[in-house]
């Protein structure tokens, strides 16, 4: 049986292959983005400038773009091509990972880059942009092949691809013109919303067309990640309960607000940063191995992990701990409260420090506690996964000096990218003494390669079709589904005694009692 | 004996830590243990003891074969400039005076980089080895014993290895890589070249060239050509390869430039596009393929100016190879411009890929009409930046290896 299953799944499969570009193999890319028009929304917005343009700059500068390649930005404000490249030129001057510019390559890049003014309600406005785009293929030869980036108000998401859908800039053609399109997080604001936004774009885009980014997904020791779990045969045996203690994941952030005040009012740590980034990062770590590394393989694995977290709505205040920091000071320099910060309700009631822990129902991960926690204005910023392993099953040494502490592996997301393990050794001399010591790999002094910015490879993903390191439509929505309960019991909840932390703290001290009333701590970063 | 410390050094650049000099293997053994077993290790910044110098660091070993002192000690600077990246045992190793008595004179040292203003000190050592003597005939002898085991051995051998020596045999038994320059060696290089594919199809033996890493940014430019849709079908219908090379002779005649370089262009593709060597190289003007092998010149005897030419053949035709010199005051067996000609159902692509300083350049005509003019910003990089892509690849690299076996067999067997 299993042979005819074989031979009936390799007649299904058996097609002929795609003639490749064997001269790539070996080189930077095997395979180079097809030739292309990158539809940028939102294109002079804060986003597009900070971090969209500097990569696709950076991309070009590198030669890993398509000589036939154009980027169209969109926006509302009355520019032309000149005056766009302008301001492109400004911010790539203040925002750009390699300076001074190139200027051979901005030469060239700025060629590349067109401008048209359209308001997203505009019905109209979309018919001349696809006449638009239909020129650029003629002239430019992008041969139909369109990448839609929304980096514009989540608000807006909706709107514009039921436009793109009505004037049929979804449309594939047969000839080969792929159309895809890249949408910024936040994805919804709540399970509903993310649900109602899935279905819109589902009208117009098929789920193999859409890619949900999450920077944090670009990072070099993110996609690393799995580089370390399934591309080493010696930690994968540990990977489990039976040597895992717990996982601690941080993402801390010393900065406030940064003037986002109404942004952050309506949104708070648990949906900024808990629901995507920290989510990510907890099924990235807990996942099984896929049995392929294409992207939905991958993505189907960290659903199952999103699937078995067991979600807490019955227990939320002894399982997830929520603050908002008072003044304070961080770096040396004093700070504000998140009460005293613009655009921000002085009464507010929005957490700026959310602290989980969350169980993994599974075979793998059962009873082993994951605590998540973020937060603005900590200390430091610093984001880590620390696997703090279990303690030897019989302490031989426990009377040879301070006994080491349990093995821990850190993996370093920012700054300073890198892997640490600690294990303990004996002290030099007569005695016996035992104390941790800790192996360390950085990033930047073991590789000459400058890790490229997330935004960077993440582009390049999508500009090649890989959907791996973006976010599907269910692990939205299971994200949502682990998160929503904790802000509806909050909302259901009296009034939080905010501010309950300093600026310039690691968070309130019922964050510390997560840990400690189960024998544990916090990891000092 | 040993000198003292010195002040701490600043980020990225190698500092002197320690310097000793001995004449026997047990005395280096002795000094290396010294140099680390040394209780006070705190450096003096500005007057005051400053930081405490990390324990000695080392990811591989480094074994330099350096024909002359001043190769060996330019080769040990570009190493200790990658101290922070890839801390190695360095051990440069020469010989002298095979015939008079058998010595050996070492100089051992450390140096300490600190990588980031916050990061502690990377040290590693470096050995200075000359043999002379029976000792100097025998230099495997005196390096294994040196070598930190468990650690890969990569022998970095500059100037004109001597690949068929059993001094060499014995050395490279030893290694998991070993690292050359092509482009440096004398004449044009090409028997050197095919000696080196023989070792490695011998022993299996990674072995990196710097003349074929160099060429990466070519290798981009040329495979760019193919990334367009349209001009993929051409790939397998190339039907002549030409390498234009600098050289500065006048009368073009063979085996007076070095021709490593033009070679791996056409072996690369070669194999890559699985293209056999119907003919090897032979001067421009000899007779054909059938014919050439009755009356075949001997390389290097034959003043021809018009280059070499090859015949490759991909089953379905022949594909004709020339390699050409062109007078310039670019270096000797510098690639001026590869062009590829390719033909496919009555239509013909042509592509010329051409190199400055900074940038590469394409350009294509596809019929006779211009279809892409491309710069490519890709500058030439120092041998520095060379070794330390070789060391941070992996040690299998079948492109490497592919293109070696192709340009072996493209020199043909009067190089043997």
């Amino acid at each position: 049986m299993k042979e005819l299953r074989e031979s009936r799944s390799h007649k299904r499969t058996a097609r002929p292959r795609a003639p490749t570009n064997v001269l790539r193999e070996g080189l930077r890319l095997e395979r180079v983005p097809d030739p292309s028009i990158f539809v940028l929304f939102g294109s002079t917005g804060d986003l597009a400038h900070r971090k969209v343009l500097p990569a696709m700059y950076q991309l070009w500068r590198t030669n890993l773009l398509p000589h036939e390649f154009i980027l169209l930005a969109i926006g509302r404000r009355d520019l032309d091509d000149v005056s766009y490249r302008a301001d492109v030129r400004v911010s790539l001057e203040q925002h750009s990972r390699v300076l001074p510019l190139d200027e051979a390559a901005w030469s060239t890049f700025s060629e590349r880059i067109r401008y048209q003014r359209l308001d997203f309600a505009d019905a109209a406005g979309f018919d001349v942009l696809a006449t638009r785009l239909d020129e650029i293929d003629e002239d430019c030869g992008t041969r139909g092949n369109r990448i839609y980036y929304l980096a514009t108000q989540p608000g807006q998401f909706a709107e514009i691809v039921a436009q793109l859908g009505r004037v049929g800039l979804d449309h594939e053609r047969h000839d080969g013109g792929w159309r895809r399109i890249v949408i910024e997080k936040p994805f919804g604001h709540d399970l509903d919303s993310a649900k109602r936004l899935n279905r819109e774009v589902a009208k117009v885009f098929r789920e193999s067309q859409v890619y949900r980014i999450d920077h944090y997904l670009g990072k070099e020791t993110v996609r690393n990640l799995l580089v370390f779990r399934f591309g080493n045969g010696i930690f994968e045996p540990l990977w489990n309960r039976r040597y895992v203690d717990h996982v601690q994941i941080t993402v801390a952030e010393s900065i406030g607000i940064e003037n986002r005040g109404a942004f952050y009012e309506a949104t708070g740590a648990s949906r900024d940063v808990l629901q995507n980034h920290l989510l990510q990062l907890v099924s990235l770590v807990a996942m099984e191995p896929p049995a392929t590394f294409d992207a939905d393989a991958l993505r189907d694995e960290k659903v199952k992990v999103l699937r078995a977290i067991g979600t807490t709505p019955a227990d939320p205040e002894r399982q997830v701990v929520r603050g908002q920091y008072g003044p304070g000071w961080v770096a040396g320099t004093a700070v504000p409260g998140y009460r005293q910060e613009p655009d921000v309700d002085p009464g507010s009631e929005t957490e700026t420090f959310v602290a989980a822990r969350l169980v993994i129902d599974d075979w793998r991960w059962a009873g082993v506690p994951f605590y998540v926690r973020t937060g603005k204005r900590m200390p430091k910023r610093a984001t880590e996964i620390a696997i703090r392993f279990r303690e030897v099953p019989h302490r031989l040494f426990r009377d040879a000096g301070a006994d080491p502490d349990p093995n821990l592996l850190a993996i370093r997301i920012q700054p300073d990218e890198g892997i640490m393990l600690r294990f303990g050794a004996k002290v030099p001399g007569l005695g016996l003494d035992v104390r941790s010591v800790t192996m360390d790999f950085t990033y930047g002094s073991a590789f000459s390669v400058d890790s490229p910015d997330a935004y960077e490879t993440l582009i390049l993903d999508a500009l090649q079709g890989d959907a791996s390191l973006f976010t599907r439509a269910d692990e939205v929505e299971e994200a949502w589904g682990i998160v929503d309960p904790i802000i509806d019991a909050w909302a259901a909840d009296d009034p939080a005694a905010f501010p309950d932390y300093d600026a310039g703290t690691w968070g309130p001290p019922d964050a510390d009692q997560l840990l400690v009333r189960e024998g544990r701590r916090w990891r000092r970063i | 004996m040993a000198t003292d410390l010195r002040p701490g050094p600043s980020v990225s650049e190698p500092v002197l830590r320690w310097s000793a000099r001995v004449h026997s293997i047990a005395e280096i053994e002795a000094q290396l243990a010294r140099i680390w077993a040394k209780q006070d290790l705190t450096a003096e910044v500005e007057g005051e003891p400053g930081r405490y110098i990390a324990a000695r660091t080392s990811v591989m070993n480094l074994v330099v074969i350096a024909s002359r002192p001043e190769i060996g000690e330019r080769a040990a600077t570009t190493v200790q400039a990658l101290t922070g990246r890839h801390p190695s045992r360095t051990i440069v190793v020469q010989s002298a005076d095979p015939d008079g008595p058998s010595w050996i004179d070492a100089r051992i040292e450390a140096h300490c980089v600190l990588p980031r203003a916050d990061a502690p000190e990377t040290c590693a050592e470096t050995i200075y080895l000359a043999a002379g003597g029976e000792a100097g005939r025998h230099l495997a002898a005196i390096v294994t014993p040196l070598i930190i085991h468990d650690l890969p051995v990569t022998v970095w051998w500059p100037g004109e290895p001597s690949f068929r020596s059993p001094a060499a045999r014995d050395l490279l038994a030893g290694a998991d890589r070993l690292v050359v320059d092509g482009s440096s060696w004398s004449g044009d290089g090409l028997a050197r070249l095919r000696a080196m594919a023989s070792l490695h199809d011998a022993t299996g033996l990674a072995i990196r060239d710097f003349a074929l890493v160099r060429q990466s940014r070519w290798r981009e430019a040329i495979a760019s050509v193919f990334d367009d849709p349209d001009f993929l079908p051409y790939l397998r219908s190339i039907r002549r390869i030409a390498v234009t090379y600098a050289s500065h002779d006048e009368t073009g005649a063979p085996g007076s430039t070095n021709l490593v370089k033009p070679v791996y262009h056409v072996a690369w593709i070669a194999s890559r596009l699985g293209l056999a060597v119907h003919r090897p190289l032979t001067p421009v003007g000899t007779p054909t393929a059938s014919k050439a092998k009755v009356h075949h010149p001997a390389p290097g005897r034959q003043v021809v100016g018009r280059g070499l030419h090859a015949t490759l053949s991909d089953g379905r035709g022949d594909v004709g190879v020339v390699v050409r010199p062109l007078i310039s005051p670019m270096p000797g067996g510098t690639t001026l411009r590869v062009e590829l000609l390719a033909e496919r159902r009555g239509s013909e692509l042509r592509a010329d890929v051409t190199a400055e300083a900074e940038s590469v350049h394409v350009r294509v005509w596809q019929d006779g009409v211009e279809a892409l003019d491309r710069p490519f910003l890709a500058a030439r990089r120092t041998d520095l930046e060379l070794l330390g892509e070789i060391l941070e690849s992996g040690l299998r690299d079948p492109v490497a290896d592919g293109t070696l076996r192709s340009a072996a067999a493209l020199v043909g067997e009067d190089h043997a």
